[in-house]
This record gives C-alpha cells, structure tokens and sequence, in this order.
C-alpha cells in the first residue's frame, strides 16, 4: 500500500472534493455493491440459523431431554448442522464478501462481471441450504466437516468454481504492479480452497481411501480449512484494516513476507494434531506436532508486523469500531495459535484429546479470530456500499462486548472444563461418570457465554437490517465508538 | 511485492507438499492393508461386515454418535483406556481397513466404542432382536441369561474350528452380532455378566452410589437386560437415564415404535421400567434402524490379537488358543439352528 491511500471519507464526499484517487475508489466501491450485500446478507442470515442451532446443541448436551424425541433436533444432527451453518453459510459467504470488496480495491479496478459472483453466491446458498436439510433428515456422510451429502458437494463446487474464476480474471485485469501482502493471502486462500475441497471429496467419496486414512483427510481438511481458508482470508483482511484505518503503512514489507510463506508451509501441516495417539504411523503425527510448533514463526512475525503498525495508535481503538474488531481477532489468532501449540504436544495431548478443549480451539479460531476480524471488516465496508453510516454507536459497542465477552467466557470454561474432564479421563481409578459430571457445570458456564453471542449477533444483524434498508445514518462522518475528542482525527 | 510466478508456484508447492506429506504418502504405506490370517489361512480378521451393521454405520453417522463416542484404543503407556477395559489392546489402522466411513472421533462425552460388542455378556441373545431367530428362544435368553451358558461355548474352544471352518462365507455373512462374544468368552475382563451378578443392584435403577471405583460404567442394575447385551443396548438407546439417571445422552426414541400389543407381546418388545414403560396394552419395538445400529455396536470388536501390536492384559484368551477361530459359527449351535442369515 503506498502512503498516499488516507483513511477514507464518504464516498460521496470525496467525489465532490474531485480528488480522482477518492473518486476512482468511490466507483470501485459502488461496483461491489450488489455481490458483496449479497454476500454479507445470507452470510448474516446464516449466522443467525447457526447461533440459534449454537444455543440449542449448547444446552441440550446439560439437558438431553429437552426436545428430545424429535428426529430432526437430535443432539447429533443438531451438532454438525450448527457447525456446517456457521462453516459454508455464516463464516465462507461473510469471508468471500469480504475477500471480493478487497480484491476489487486492491486490483485498483471496478468489479466486473458480477454475474459470477450473484450466481456463486445464489448456488451456494442453494447448496448450504440442502445440506443442512440432508443433515436435519439423516443423510450426513460421518466425517466432520464434510457431512454435506455428495449432491451438495457437487453444487458447492459448482458455485465456488464461479467465484473462483471470478477473481482470476479480476486479478488479471488489475491495474498498478504493486501485489499488497493481503492480495497475497486471498489469491492463495481463492486457489487453496478448491484444490483442498476437491482433494477431501476425491479421496474420501470417489476414490475413498481405507480405514483410519479416510479420518487422516478429514482432519488434514479440517485444518486446512481452517487456516487456508478462513485463515488466510482473516489474515489478509487485518493487513488491509489495520493500516488503512490508522492511516499508516504497514511496518515491514519484509516481515510480512516471512509471515506469508511460513504460514503457508507450516499451518498447511497441522492437521494430525487432531488425532494424537491415534492409530497413525507415528512420524505423521510428530510431524503434525513439529509443524505446529513451527507455526510459532508467522505467528510472531505476524503479530510483530501488527504491533509494530499499531504502535502509537492504539489510542484508537477507543474510536474505530473496525480497528477494534480487527485488533481483536488478530490478537486472538496470537492465542489460538499458541493454545493449538500446547494442545497438541503429546504430553498434554495424552489429556485433552477427547475432551472439550477441542470444541474451544476451534470456537478460538472461527469466532474470536476469524469471524471478530471478518465483524471489523463489515464495519468498514458496509457504510461505503449504502451509502450511509451506521446507526447507533452504542450498538457497535454492545456488539463488541457482548462477543467479546462471549468467546472469552466460552473460552475459558471449555479449556477449564476440558482440562478437568481429561485429568478424570486419565484417571482410572474414577469411573468414567465422573469425567462427564465433571464437565457439567462448565458445560452450564459454556451455555451463559452463548447467550451473550446470541445476543452479540443478533444486535448486529439487526443493525445490519437497518443499513440495507437504507436506515443508516446520512453523514460525512463515520460512526464512532465513543465521542471523538477535538484533536483526534481517527479512521472509521 | 512482485514476481507473479513465484507466487503461484509457492502457493502451489506448499498446498501440494502438505496434500501429499499428510495424505498421499500415507495411502503408499498404510493405505492398502489386507486381513492377518494364521498360517492355515483360516482365522482372518478383521473381515467385511454383514449388511445390517452397514446400514447400522449409516444410523450411527446420521445421527452423529461420532461427536460424542470415539472408537479408538489408545496404548496402555499412554493413556489409561485398556485399564478402563475399552480393550485389550490398542487399535491398528489394520482394524478400521472395513469400515466406511471410520468414525475414529475426537470426543468422549460417552465412553469409548472401540470395543463395546466385544463388552457384550457371553451367552447368545445375540441374533435377538437384531436377526431372525426363533421369538422364544430368544425372549428366553434375554430374560434370564443361564450363567451357565455363558461359558459353554468357550470351554471347548477345541471344537470350535473344527466345527465349522472360519472361512464359510455364512459366518463371514452373517450378523456377526454374535461372532465376538462368543470369542470373548473367558477373557480376563471381567465379563459384565459376571458382573451383572456380583453387583448390588438395588430396587430402583438409581444407582450410581453403588459404583466401585474403577468399575465399567455404567453399572448393571437390577431388572434390565445384561448390560451390553443387544437388548440392553435397545433400553439405553431408548431410555439412557433409565439406566443411569445423570446420564447426558440424549434419547433415541424417534428409533423406536410404540404400538398396541396385538395378540401376544413381541418378543423384540423393550424391557422397560416403570417410569418409560409405556401403558398397559402398549408395548415399544424397535424399527429396523434400531435393529441395525445395535448390530452395528454388537459387531464392533478389537479384541482379535494383531501381529502387529501387543494384546495386554491378563490372558488375552486368544493368545495361542485357536477359540477366536470361526467366531461366527461357533455360538451358533448353542442358540439352537442355524443364524439363517437374517437380512
């Protein structure tokens, strides 16, 4: 990014003020327009099914006679429908918005051929909508994040391949020779995800390999989603955020190269982690675990990259809603990483597998990293596509709070809960009862921190309706956290 | 930030450098694993699995049993699971080369059940409510299993191959339901049969207070079937709190059929207590999924001895005797008739 890009005022703003370089992003934007709603409207619509599934499978592992003799809100379809509704439906459509708002900024062009995109997005949510049918009538394939029927994996493909193509012919319409790092990490999570979905359906449904194999995919997968997909998008967009609004370039080009290549290498490699003394040649897992521990190298380089941008201007966090948001989920990419680290070494493996302390790393990685910078990025994007600003500051604020207080709550009582149940586990002389009463209150615990992200979310998809029905505040100035003091001249 | 080339190849290199160092290199060393089999070729495990545990494998993952019960030993230096008696050894990639989809798990919100058909008590119910077998003689064993049963078939395990040479594709075929408790007979874990007896159950099925620690969970109780039994299993799917009242499973009723007794009560009829039994005149049977996913859990055994890794524990009882030969067949003479290969 050169230095001349300042934070941003309202587009129609800028247009007036005839600064060409406002004006060429203004129309960029207003390009964007109806793929990226699209996107971010049944991203949103997706995450309000999958927080009231959230809070059904929360409180029905407590209590398992609660709607009990229903086949369809089964505590075992209701599971893996959540996780399916918040993986393709919430997290990859908001991800894609997210990703297509920026490829257009960064390839310096105005979107074209939108149609691809209306008809990805249309497909997609077709296909996320049977899938989650299939699974809420029975017809779940069993392996964990790919429980999607293959019909539905054939119309997924089908649509991501639009998307796909899509961004390859906008990057080679771009304009400008520079390639920003977050182009970097989108283009790479554009090419990851369908080679890495093609290869889980290939080797799991057309050529199915044998026995424990086919659970090695499902993780190497999982994983792989996990940090090529959703990671790389979030990553990507905090590169954007950060500096954009603080208004200052990012510190190290070099750094963030190291970031990018390492992450690449190494995150690509976790996915045994899952499976820790498993029925695995033991060189996949060590290798898995060592991989992990390598991560540790683009976690710090990334995290010094964004320490070192924001340093001085962190002041702003008090203002910008997208700062925050994004400061947020870049620091908890930081903790995740390091708890997947201590997770996965086998000493303490040998305890937390099979306990709930899974359910929190992946709750740390898709929400407090991925879905809070993904937040961040709305709050940025979605004023400049309604042409409005957002209405109520103290909304934001209570979204920001009720989430954050949400993920950290559920955080800690599922590491807490899933560290006691294991060391019951471990412990022959207790019956296996125990390990499960143990869990119990935690388990409570977990269902009042879902509460505040039911909350969380739905303040903001309420506050999103507001924007898209034209609701929004008219004015040149962004809507702010908490009021600005006379000097401060932050970003959005 | 230039140089295009390089950016695409290293995007590409690193996804096809992890794809094949986690996926590929794996199928070239374990993906193409064959059943063991003793020298005379007889006594191959693991072998393919009979139709109703197929269909079984797709109730257990439509209904996401995976999310809450792994199935997979882990070794004795490593974690404590073959002390909590989930098997007697730890499990091989050789032992899940049939299973499709492998539902290894990563979660134990219920026990582990790797091994839970081995679990099951030693006299024959097994093609109860699961096959096709005479109703009354079936009905007979899974209201008073005759202890002394249990141990018949197991005490001539001599007889046992020469019977009926394992590879007869009927054994092979059948249910299988019944193919591992018969070879489990006489193991040193305590067979919960045993248990069943030696435990005080109390009146009411409330009865966690009773557990020794240690012991299998959950604990026998007075006035259910044999715990694991096929029938025990149908009770618990049905009516989990039934046998243990803090128990968090959720219950599986939509599995199951209430309907008037019409003439005589089935023999497939749950052996409900009170508070789950269903009014007088009524009785509840399970459907055909329930039938097949408690084949499923009856056929789930890891207890045949692989070359591979070390079988602990007491007397792994197939240590050298060739008992756990012809698993199939074996018991089926005691119940009386042929399995009929129910299906």
């Amino acid at each position: 990014m050169n230095t001349t890009e300042i934070p941003l005022k309202d587009p129609a703003v800028s247009a007036a003020a005839g600064d060409t370089e406002q004006l060429e992003r203004a129309y960029i934007d207003a390009s964007t327009r109806v793929p990226v709603l699209m996107f971010y409207t049944s991203a949103i619509a997706w995450l309000i099914v999958g927080t009231v599934l959230a809070m059904l499978v929360s409180f029905k592992l407590h209590s398992p006679d609660l709607l009990g003799d229903i086949s369809f809100l089964t505590w075992g379809r209701l599971r893996p429908a959540h996780m399916n509704v918040m993986v393709y439906g919430w997290a990859s459509m908001a991800g894609m918005g997210t990703a297509v708002w920026l490829m257009a900024r960064l390839c310096r062009t105005t979107l074209r051929f939108p149609l691809l995109l209306v008809a990805g997005g249309a497909f997609w949510n077709l296909g996320v909508l049977i899938g989650v049918g299939a699974i809420l009538l029975g017809d779940s394939t069993g392996f964990q994040w790919l429980e999607f029927p293959r019909y539905v994996a054939v119309i997924l493909f089908v649509a991501y391949t639009l998307m796909a193509s899509w961004a390859v012919l906008m990057f080679r319409h771009r304009r400008g020779q520079q390639i920003y790092i977050t182009q970097w990490y989108l283009l790479g999570a554009f090419l990851w995800f369908p080679w890495l979905y093609a290869a889980g359906q290939l080797m799991l449904f057309v050529v199915p390999v044998q026995g424990v194999l086919q659970s090695a995919v499902t993780w190497w997968y999982a994983n792989n989603l996990l940090f090529l997909w959703f990671g790389a998008i979030a990553l990507g967009t905090a590169y954007y955020m950060i500096p954009k609004v603080i208004g200052r370039p990012v510190y190290s080009y070099h750094l963030a190269t190291i970031g990018f290549w390492t992450y690449a290498l190494f995150s690509s490699w976790t996915g045994m982690t899952r499976l820790v003394d498993g029925p695995f040649p033991a060189w996949m897992i060590t290798a898995s675990i060592a991989a992990t521990i390598l991560t540790m190298i683009p976690v710090a380089t990334v995290g010094l990259n964004h320490h070192l941008t924001m340093q001085g201007y962190f002041p702003l966090l008090r203002y910008s809603p997208t700062l925050r948001f994004t400061v947020f989920g870049a620091m908890s990419y930081t903790i995740f990483s390091v708890i997947g680290v201590l997770i996965s070494l086998r000493s303490v493996a040998s305890y937390v597998d099979f306990t709930e302390v899974s359910v929190a790393y992946s709750h740390l990685g898709l929400y407090a990293f991925f879905t809070m910078t993904i937040f961040g990025s709305m709050y940025y994007i979605v004023p400049r596509l309604v042409g409005r600003e957002w209405r109520y500051g103290s909304l934001i604020k209570l979204h920001f709070w009720a989430s954050a207080y949400g993920i950290g709550l559920m955080t800690l009582m599922l590491l807490a809960g899933g560290f006691l149940q294991g060391a019951n586990l471990e412990n022959p002389t207790l019956p296996f009862s125990e390990s499960i009463e143990t869990v119990l209150p935690y388990l409570r615990g977990r269902s009042v921190a879902g509460i505040l992200m039911t909350v969380a979310n739905f303040i903001f998809a309420y506050h999103f309706g507001l924007m898209l029905l034209g609701l929004g505040r008219t004015s040149t100035v962004p809507t702010f956290l908490n009021p600005v003091e006379a000097e401060t001249s932050g970003g959005h | 930030m230039k140089g295009l080339t390089p950016l695409f190849l290293g995007i590409f290199g690193t996804f096809a450098f992890s794809w094949i160092g986690l996926t590929v290199i794996p199928t070239w060393q374990i993906g193409h694993l064959n059943p063991e089999s003793d020298e005379e070729g007889t006594d191959i495990y693991p072998r393919p699995q009979s139709g109703m545990f197929e269909r079984g494998e797709h109730v257990y993952a439509a209904n996401g049993c995976v999310y809450c019960h792994s199935q997979q030993v882990r070794a004795d230096y490593i974690a404590d699971d073959i002390e909590r008696k989930w098997g007697n050894r730890r499990s091989a990639p050789r032992d899940y080369i049939f299973d499709r989809p492998v539902f290894l798990g990563n979660m134990r919100m219920g026990q582990d059940l790797a091994n839970i058909g081995a679990r099951a008590p030693a006299q024959e119910e097994s093609p109860s409510p699961a096959g096709a077998a005479s109703p009354a003689a079936q009905g007979a064993a899974v209201s008073s299993p005759p202890p002394s049963q249990a141990t018949s078939p197991a005490s001539s395990p001599a007889a046992a191959p020469v019977a009926s040479p394992g590879t007869s594709p009927a054994s092979a075929a059948s249910p299988n339901a019944s193919a591992p408790p018969g070879q489990r007979t006489g193991v040193a874990s305590p067979s919960p049969g045993q248990m069943a007896n030696a435990t005080p159950g109390g009146s009411s099925p409330a009865a966690p207070s009773a557990q020794t620690p240690g012991a299998p969970w959950p604990i026998q109780t007075a006035g259910l079937p044999p715990m694991y039994s096929a029938a025990w299993h149908h009770v618990h799917l049905y009516a989990p709190r039934s046998i243990n009242p803090d128990s968090n499973m959720p219950s599986y009723r939509f599995l199951y059929e209430k309907r008037r007794i019409g003439g005589q009560r089935s023999a497939e009829a749950l052996q409900l207590s009170s508070s789950d039994a269903p009014p007088e005149g009524w009785e509840v049977v399970p459907t055909y999924d329930a039938k097949c996913v408690v084949a499923y859990l009856m056929g789930l055994n890891q207890s045949h001895p692989l070359k591979e890794v070390r079988s602990v524990g007491g007397a792994p009882p197939t240590g050298t005797a060739p008992a756990p030969a012809a698993p199939g067949a074996s018991p089926a003479p005691a119940t009386g008739g042929s399995p009929a290969a129910p299906k």
